[in-house]
């Protein structure tokens, strides 16, 4: 019997594989991948956990161009830092979002030699950014389009993966669907926002949510990171701000109107006269009848440009082209200066905007009266002609403090600074609940912080914020709800726990879609997601072969399929900012060609 | 009156609960009537407002099966009350009910190589559960046929399966004619050897089937029953035992064929051209937000969930053991000392240590094994310890030392060996706990790397998905129950077979 068993069985495995297609026979084309000879490089991933999608995906890419890829996955933000800064990578998946709306912004820090967040030193994309940086918006375009081409195209000093939209949803039950902004590069801005039923605006808190919940700090120029940017945004208000698309505004600021002068050296802002400081007593906010004046902003401003003003100075390379901030009060001043835009002079581009004429300057806050023609007006001077520079002074890092307040809070030294022992101004613990709390915050903006735990952080109206404008805070209270993960943020909006959820990741857009009680805002953002190359010590580091080998494995389609259409094709962090024709396409053949040169210059 | 009735209802309850033909084809009615429940509910789309032919012909299918297992069920029971035994009749309709196997009805089929045999050797049911392990595998392995491709290896793994299968057969009849309860025919021993070869294929029941033919033919002469014969005798009667067994090696078997049947590529590579598919032929189980195949994502996963089951199941089992038996056996101070440190590593929360490892150390298989065994060392050590204290007093142990055996040698030969049994129960219980706890920690970013195929891994896509794919993490979570459940299944199995005071 077995012998008619075995021929029988290996006719039909002969059948079968007949038949069916193995995976060699469908895969000959793509056998060969790009390293014939040595062995393949390999490439270790450093990122968060969070991005375990993205790391995913290039990983795969990686692999299918001849790669071998390690991953360097940590859990949190802290854990990734130290990893990078320990230089255990060769490329870092990371993230940038150019807060002020400014391509200078989305370049400087990064990739200057002195940038604070910068591992890299080339003298030609120096030059560029710094030439750039001078330039008007009509003529700079070219040359970031020229430093892209070298930063990413020519050297790869960095891999692009992609650029997110800015997505929120909110409950349009509860708040009325047009007070709810969406803006490109601003933080949320709490002070439009309406309840669809008015009466509750005093008895009922408008719910938010916010993944981070320790705080960085609430001094504005000692942070700029998510778990404060849209805090101190609402906390302090500043000289300009930016609209939903990016144009400087002066509505909702503290100016009434600004100018530039020729030259593009100075600018000038005339200040409000409605808006005091707030603080908090015995859990209300109260109008400390000290008004926000032209003091508090040459204050502010001088020690945001100054990075000795405070420990921990975390936005000094926003501010560093600020040369020196003055009172105005010598109208004569303004009529002599030209604006850049046209023959006019200062005085009338101001006056142009202003309801009374500027009939005095005056260098006592209190004796400003704007219905009376009492003005104040602040000249601000840069290092070099820097016409970006409004756009910093639009980020949340240039809000206004109490001169008068952050004197009396900031008495130690800064040199001799112990955190254990000194307080300083903005500091978390003051505002925490627990033995520590003692807020002596002065808010200039449209809310005030009254206290937080690890739960939530309760905000309240500041009552002297341009009361009886259409500025003025609609909701009493504003409660920030600290949710972590994604998917329980968006399960707290859909249960009615919060309010607004801005970030909803791309895969649930269709969840909040269908819900009909949800309404979702969508717009593209100033996000770019792209992977830093390592400097030091790795061959990457030394081969630019190399580095170009793992850009040009980058497949952007592939992200924007995974994403379900919700993500943006990006070449550098300037990608959303200025249109530059530049483009990334995937292309194995010079993958194949990069890593053959990359192998023959091992040998 | 009524006292009558009343006794003769005890009497046919206590009738019907020694048949175990009938207590297993009862369990059996009621799966296959869940089951058939559950394909109904399938069979129509809700969201097409249409039926789904496909399944609905396997819902009727399976139907007609229950309708039919209904009827025997009855009859069974007409059968025990009436004559106390089945009659020929009634076996016979066991042939006909071998036919759900094409339904893929496990529990039918085994209920019906159960009706078939009067008497049943543990070489039967070895068999019988060894031909339909091989049976399912063949099936699953099938399945591929239907993707754009198939590994390289795929046809020749296809024949060896299938040419094993048929082996399998054929040693299934050989089983039921020429093996009985004491004796088998030693022309069998030219069976049992390739038999052992073809374990190989990771089917361990055939592994199971041959050493005990083996130690059948060389029992033949001697009179009573061997405690081998003994102990599985007690196991293959416990049906919920057996399933659980079967389970455990037929996931063992497919993550071993699997590397010849099934294509690593297709459940690690990402395919941006078929994102979330819905179940279909090409993808048994759907695609993941990546393109990857489920199913051949869940078939690599049990190899991880297995191996490190298994493997941080057997580390703190040796070294546990070890200290807990020199521990039990010297005493005093050994004792003290061995036992105390222990006490302190049990202080520590099992997970929260194994977390800590892990976030030290790096998050990869290894690391995940020795941080899930740490952990478990002081119970198997307290187990260990506990049944040389018992069985070092015993008489033999003494008459051991009276003949001048040395410490080391009574330990490891006369004591340790009868000491393992409660070990080995509790080693089968804790490895579902393992497997959870892998999953666990892989859900939790801190098992495998999140692109290996695991379960705990494929699960936690799954989670994000749960509203709207939800075959996600269904089909994902439903391999963890499956597997934990059976561990503990046949752990229960293993203690009552195990337990002299069962007896």
């Amino acid at each position: 019997m077995k012998k008619t068993i075995v021929p029988a069985l290996l006719a039909l495995a002969l059948v079968l594989s007949g038949c069916i297609n193995t995976k060699s026979d469908v895969s000959e084309d793509t056998a060969t991948d790009g390293v014939s000879n040595g062995d393949k490089p390999v490439i270790e991933i450093l990122s968060m956990s969070s991005n375990e999608t993205d790391v995913n995906i290039v990983r795969d890419q990686l692999t299918r161009n001849g790669f071998d890829v390690e991953l360097n996955l940590q859990p949190d933000y802290g854990s990734f830092t130290a990893q990078k800064d320990a230089g255990n990578f060769d490329v870092a998946v990371s993230s940038w979002t150019t807060v002020t709306g400014n391509p200078d912004y989305a370049v400087r820090a990064l990739f200057k030699s002195d940038g604070a967040n910068s591992i890299m030193a080339d003298e030609e994309i120096d030059e560029l950014i710094d030439l750039a940086s001078t330039q008007a918006p009509e003529e700079h375009a070219a040359t970031y389009q020229e430093l892209e081409q070298l930063l990413v195209l020519d050297r790869a000093y960095i891999a692009p993966l992609y650029i997110s939209y800015k997505t929120q949803g909110f409950n349009k039950d509860v708040l009325k669907e047009d007070s709810v902004r969406l803006s490109k590069s601003r933080a949320l801005a709490w002070e439009p926002i309406d309840f669809v039923d008015e009466s509750k605006r005093e008895s009922d808190p408008f719910i938010v949510s916010q993944a981070i919940s320790s705080l960085t700090s609430l001094d504005p120029i000692k942070g700029n990171d998510g778990s404060i940017n849209q805090l101190n945004t609402n906390m302090y208000v500043r000289l300009v701000n930016l609209t939903d698309d990016d144009e400087l505004t002066a509505e909702a600021s503290l100016s009434h109107a600004f100018a530039i002068a020729e030259g593009n050296s100075d600018y000038y802002f005339v200040l409000r006269d409605d808006i005091n400081f707030a603080a908090i007593e015995e859990d209300q906010a109260i109008d400390t009848g000290e008004r926000v004046g032209a003091d508090d902003v040459v204050f502010s401003l001088d020690r945001a440009s100054n990075p000795d003003s405070v420990p921990d100075h975390r936005t000094y390379s926003l501010h560093e082209h600020i040369d020196s901030t003055e009172v105005v009060t010598d109208i004569a001043t303004l009529e002599s200066a030209v604006t850049a835009a046209d023959d006019t002079t200062v005085l009338e581009a101001l006056e142009a905007e202003l309801d009374t004429d500027i009939a005095e300057l005056v260098e006592e806050k209190m004796d400003a009266d704007n219905a009376a023609g009492k003005y104040q007006v602040v000249k601000m001077t840069t290092t070099e002609p820097f016409p970006q520079v409004l756009n910093y002074l639009a980020h949340q890092s240039a809000g206004i403090v109490s001169k008068k307040q952050v004197e009396r809070i900031n008495t130690y030294d800064v040199e001799s600074y112990d955190v254990n022992t000194d307080v300083a101004y903005g500091d978390q613990n003051t505002v925490t609940e627990g033995s520590s709390y003692d807020n002596h915050l002065y808010a200039s903006g449209p809310y005030i912080l009254s206290k937080k735990n690890d739960y939530e952080a309760t905000f309240l109206k500041n009552p002297a914020y341009m009361a009886d404008t259409e500025n003025a805070a609609k909701i009493s209270n504003v409660t920030v709800r600290f949710i972590a993960d994604p998917d329980s943020t968006l399960s707290a909006l859909r249960n009615g726990e919060i309010h607004l959820y801005y970030g909803i990741p791309e895969t649930k857009y269709d969840v909040v879609e269908e819900d009909s009680k949800l309404a979702l805002q969508s717009m593209e953002s100033n996000g770019v997601s792209y992977m830093l190359f390592n400097t030091e010590g790795r061959e990457v580091a030394e081969s630019e072969e190399l580095r170009k080998a793992v850009l040009y494995s980058i497949d952007q389609e592939e992200f924007i399929n995974y994403y379900q259409g919700n993500k943006i094709k990006a070449v550098s962090t300037v990608s959303p900012l200025v249109d530059t024709g530049n483009e990334l396409v995937a292309d194995p053949a010079k993958v194949e060609e990069f890593l053959a040169n990359y192998q023959n210059s091992k040998e | 009156m009524t006292l009558n009735k009343e006794m003769n209802k005890t009497t046919n309850n206590r009738l019907l609960k020694m048949s175990s033909e009938y207590k297993q084809a009862s369990f059996t009615t009621i799966i296959s009537f869940l089951l058939t429940l559950v394909l109904a509910l399938n069979s129509f789309g809700f969201g097409t407002q249409a039926a789904k032919p496909a399944v609905l012909a396997v819902t009727i299918a399976y139907a007609a099966f229950t309708v039919l297992q209904l009827w025997i069920t009855r009859r069974i029971r007409h059968d025990v009350l009436t004559a106390d035994t089945l009659q020929k009749s009634t076996r016979r309709f066991g042939w006909v009910l071998l036919l759900s196997g094409l339904t893929a009805n496990f529990f039918m089929v085994s209920f019906a190589f159960n009706l078939i045999k009067t008497k049943k050797t543990p070489e039967y049911v070895f068999a019988v559960y060894m031909v339909m392990v091989q049976l399912f595998i063949v099936a699953v392995s099938a399945l591929n046929l239907f993707k754009p491709y198939v590994a390289d290896l795929f046809p020749l793994g296809m024949l060896v399966l299938l040419s094993v299968a048929f082996f399998y057969l054929i040693v299934l009849v050989l089983m039921a004619r020429f093996v009985d309860e004491h004796a088998a025919d030693k022309r069998l021993i030219w069976i049992a050897i390739p038999l052992i070869l073809t374990a190989a294929t990771g089917n361990l029941f055939a592994l199971l089937l041959s050493v005990s033919l083996l130690l059948k033919i060389r029992r033949q002469k001697q009179p009573g029953i061997s405690q081998w014969n003994l102990i599985w005798t007690k196991i293959t009667r416990n049906t919920t035992a057996m399933l659980g067994m079967f389970f455990i090696v037929f996931v063992f078997a497919i993550s071993v064929s699997s590397y010849l049947t099934f294509d690593y590529d297709l459940a690690i590579a990402n395919n941006f051209a078929v994102l979330l598919q819905p179940p279909s032929l090409a993808y048994p189980l759907g695609t993941d937000d990546f393109g990857r195949d489920m199913f051949s994502r869940i078939v690599f996963g049990a190899r991880i969930s297995l191996i490190v089951g298994v493997l941080s199941t057997a580390i703190p089992f040796i070294v546990g053991g070890m200290l807990g038996a020199l521990s039990g056996y010297y005493g005093r101070r050994t004792d003290n000392v061995i036992m105390r440190l222990l006490d302190i590593l049990y202080a520590v929360p099992g997970i929260l240590l194994a977390i800590a490892i892990i976030a030290a150390f790096g998050a990869n298989t290894v690391n995940l094994i020795i941080a899930l065994s740490v952990g478990a060392i002081p119970t198997y050590a307290r187990t260990m310890r506990a049944n040389v204290l018992m069985v070092s007093n015993l008489e033999y142990v003494d008459s051991a030392r009276a003949l001048g055996s040395g410490d080391m040698e009574i330990l490891f030969k006369h004591i340790v060996p009868n000491s393992l049994a409660p070990m080995i129960v509790k080693a089968t219980l804790t490895i579902g706990g393992a497997v959870i706890a892998t999953s666990s920690l892989s859900y939790l970013g801190l098992g495998v790397e999140p692109h290996i195929p695991e379960w705990g891994n494929i699960l936690k896509i799954g989670s994000t998905y749960l509203e709207s794919h939800s075959y996600l993490a269904i089909f994902p979570g439903l391999a963890i129950i499956a597997l934990v459940l059976s561990f503990n299944f046949l752990g229960d199995g293993l203690r009552d077979a195990l337990d002299p005071k069962m007896d």
